[in-house]
């Protein structure tokens, strides 16, 4: 398996706190891999370093075979890194299936084109039924669901998922997972940041976990789960003697 | 589904196809100086606001200060004519690419600016812009400049004799700005600024270069606006740094757009061909005295128009939904 993308060294300082430290991680081509961890452990800032959001202090980023650490997100989404958000930000006065056109018009330039791809992507994840309903009429779990339409809009090849299935209902979070599933079965890569393990293990192949800023553990996910280290990080000392 | 958005799209057009010819048989019936007054105004003002809603409805920029826009094109227009015998027609076309890269100069720093900011800055530099027209001997400075008559023609677009020619021209202006809006709404710009407008930085998420989303926006705005201002200074044919340039300009540019629904396509029509009518009457039935009567009428509307309707007055012709009216 190739590597799609790779942090190598990666150290992020805001005024003084260490949010990163010296993270390299690397996610294959079409693999699935959770990045876990406790509250606090960095994974938000290692998700925005991913996508652009921010340069890092110190390290690089690598996204098939080219370094991106300097890119602006914007051009990351143009060299195929797709990103949702934790708090949902679609186009509130938008339309849903504008709101995919917009996604679309990164690689069809033609409005004709965009806009089947919208509607594709919207048969794809489930939303055509609502095509045409205000985003801001959507409830909760729609509004996840778009976040996801609109990335998968831009044709990326890594999917940067930021707890996408949290606070779902679990018929909800089930019809995500599969969701995540049939995108990867499309051959996209995806990158996914939870913080529910239940739901995330058996779907990742691979899970990072992050504690403290660092990387703790990583390996498959049965034996992430039982490791007394992630353990500890999630349950505090105690706990650990016991595994 | 694509047949539904297809056909929407052409409904719209045949609408304003309509609507522009009634209001071309308009003048056939109306004969009062006065009242063809009016028109052209309307006309013009909603061009403009259409011009407006481009760079502040669309992609979320609220200007205050496009009467800079509007005076550069007026001032482009008057001194081409007066000092090297440019035709108007030339000079509308040199006030508007004049405008668009002024408006990109401006951009440039002011697009980095967040929110309310944006619009204090725009202020600012029209008020700047006034005070520098004001003490530029060349241009007249604050007497301002008397465009030279040579004889009524199309060639010099001057008519002293009748206002229909600059009622017509005023229509084709009207039409031109809602062709292009029309447009632009359903082309990556539109898109791009719509996004740009709801959120940022989702936005860039989708690889949308923001900032140049509103340069693109801005020099679309101020080429019409200066148009639009080209028109008016030979309408008027005398101008003067308050005359065009000043601060009312900029309100009577935003607000039809913010009456009748801003963002949207038939919002600064609608706007104008209710406000300024109103203008105008209050201006000569209780104007008189003191300025701003009129201003008092339209911010009571605005007001009125905020609580009860905050998308606009084009609200009230959708069905059924209010909310329809801006979705697609």
């Amino acid at each position: 398996m190739t590597v799609l993308l790779e942090t190598r060294g990666i150290t992020q300082r805001f005024s003084g706190l260490v949010a990163n430290s010296d993270v390299s991680i690397s996610v294959g081509r079409g693999e699935i891999v959770g990045l876990i961890g406790p509250n606090g452990a960095g994974k938000s800032t290692l998700f925005n370093l991913i996508a652009g959001v921010y340069t890092p202090s110190e390290g690089s980023i690598w996204f098939d075979g080219e370094d991106v650490t300097r890119l602006p997100p914007a051009a990351r989404c143009q060299r195929g890194i797709g990103r949702t958000f934790q708090v949902v930000k679609s186009f509130e006065s938008m339309s849903v299936i504008d709101n995919v056109i917009v996604g679309a018009l990164v690689r069809n330039t033609v409005m004709r084109e965009a806009r089947r791809k919208a509607h594709e992507v919207l048969e794809f994840t489930g939303l055509a039924a609502r095509a045409r309903v205000l985003a801001s009429d959507l409830v909760p779990a729609e509004k996840r669901r778009l976040e996801v339409a609109r990335a998968l809009a831009t044709e990326p090849k890594l999917l940067l998922l930021d707890e996408v299935l949290t606070g779902l209902t679990p018929t909800e979070a089930q019809t995500g997972v599969e969701l995540v599933r049939r995108v990867r079965d499309t051959g996209i890569t995806v990158l996914m940041v939870e913080h529910v393990m239940e739901i995330v293990m058996p779907l990742v192949d691979r899970a990072i976990v992050l504690d403290l800023g660092k990387v703790l553990v990583e390996g498959k996910p049965t034996e992430v789960v039982r490791d007394p280290k992630v353990i500890t990080a999630y349950l505090g000392d105690r706990h650990a003697v016991g595994a | 589904m694509d047949k539904d958005f297809t056909n929407r799209r052409r409904r719209e057009l045949v609408t304003a196809a309509i609507f522009a010819a009634l209001a071309a048989l308009v003048p056939l019936f109306v004969k009062d100086v006065y009242v063809q007054n009016i028109m052209v105004l309307t006309l013009m003002y909603a061009a403009l606001s259409q011009a407006w809603n481009i760079l502040s409805g669309y992609c979320g920029q609220i200007s205050l200060g496009h009467a800079l826009y509007f005076g550069l094109g007026a001032y482009t227009t008057a001194l081409l004519f007066m000092k090297f015998g440019v035709l108007p027609w030339f000079g509308m076309l040199a006030g508007g690419v004049i405008s668009a890269v002024i408006a990109m100069a401006l951009g440039y720093p002011c697009f980095r600016l967040g929110g309310h900011y944006f619009s204090i800055a725009t202020i600012v530099i029209a008020e700047i812009a006034l005070v520098l027209f004001q003490n530029w001997d060349w241009a007249g400075a604050a007497l301002g400049i008397d465009i030279p008559i040579r004889h009524d023609s199309w060639v010099t677009f001057q008519f002293t004799r009748s206002k229909l020619p600059y009622f017509y021209f005023a229509l084709v202006l009207a039409c031109i700005a809602w062709l292009v809006t029309w447009w632009l709404e359903d082309s990556k710009w539109g898109y791009w600024w719509r996004a740009v407008k709801d959120n940022p930085s989702a936005a860039e998420s989708l690889g949308i270069d923001v900032f140049n989303s509103k340069m693109g926006a801005a020099a679309v705005s101020a080429f019409l606006t200066a148009i639009g201002g080209s028109f008016y200074a030979q309408f008027v044919s005398y101008i003067d740094p308050e005359s065009v340039m000043g601060f009312q300009f900029s309100l009577l540019m935003a607000l039809p757009a913010v009456l009748g629904g801003i963002g949207t396509l038939w919002g600064p029509v609608l706007g104008a061909v209710i406000l300024i009518p109103l203008t105008e009457l209050t201006r000569s039935y209780i104007g008189g005295s003191g300025r701003g009567v009129d201003l008092i009428v339209y911010g009571l509307l605005i007001v009125l128009i905020s609580l009860a309707r905050p998308q606009g007055l084009v609200g009230l012709f959708s069905r059924s939904n209010p909310k329809k009216a801006v979705s697609r």
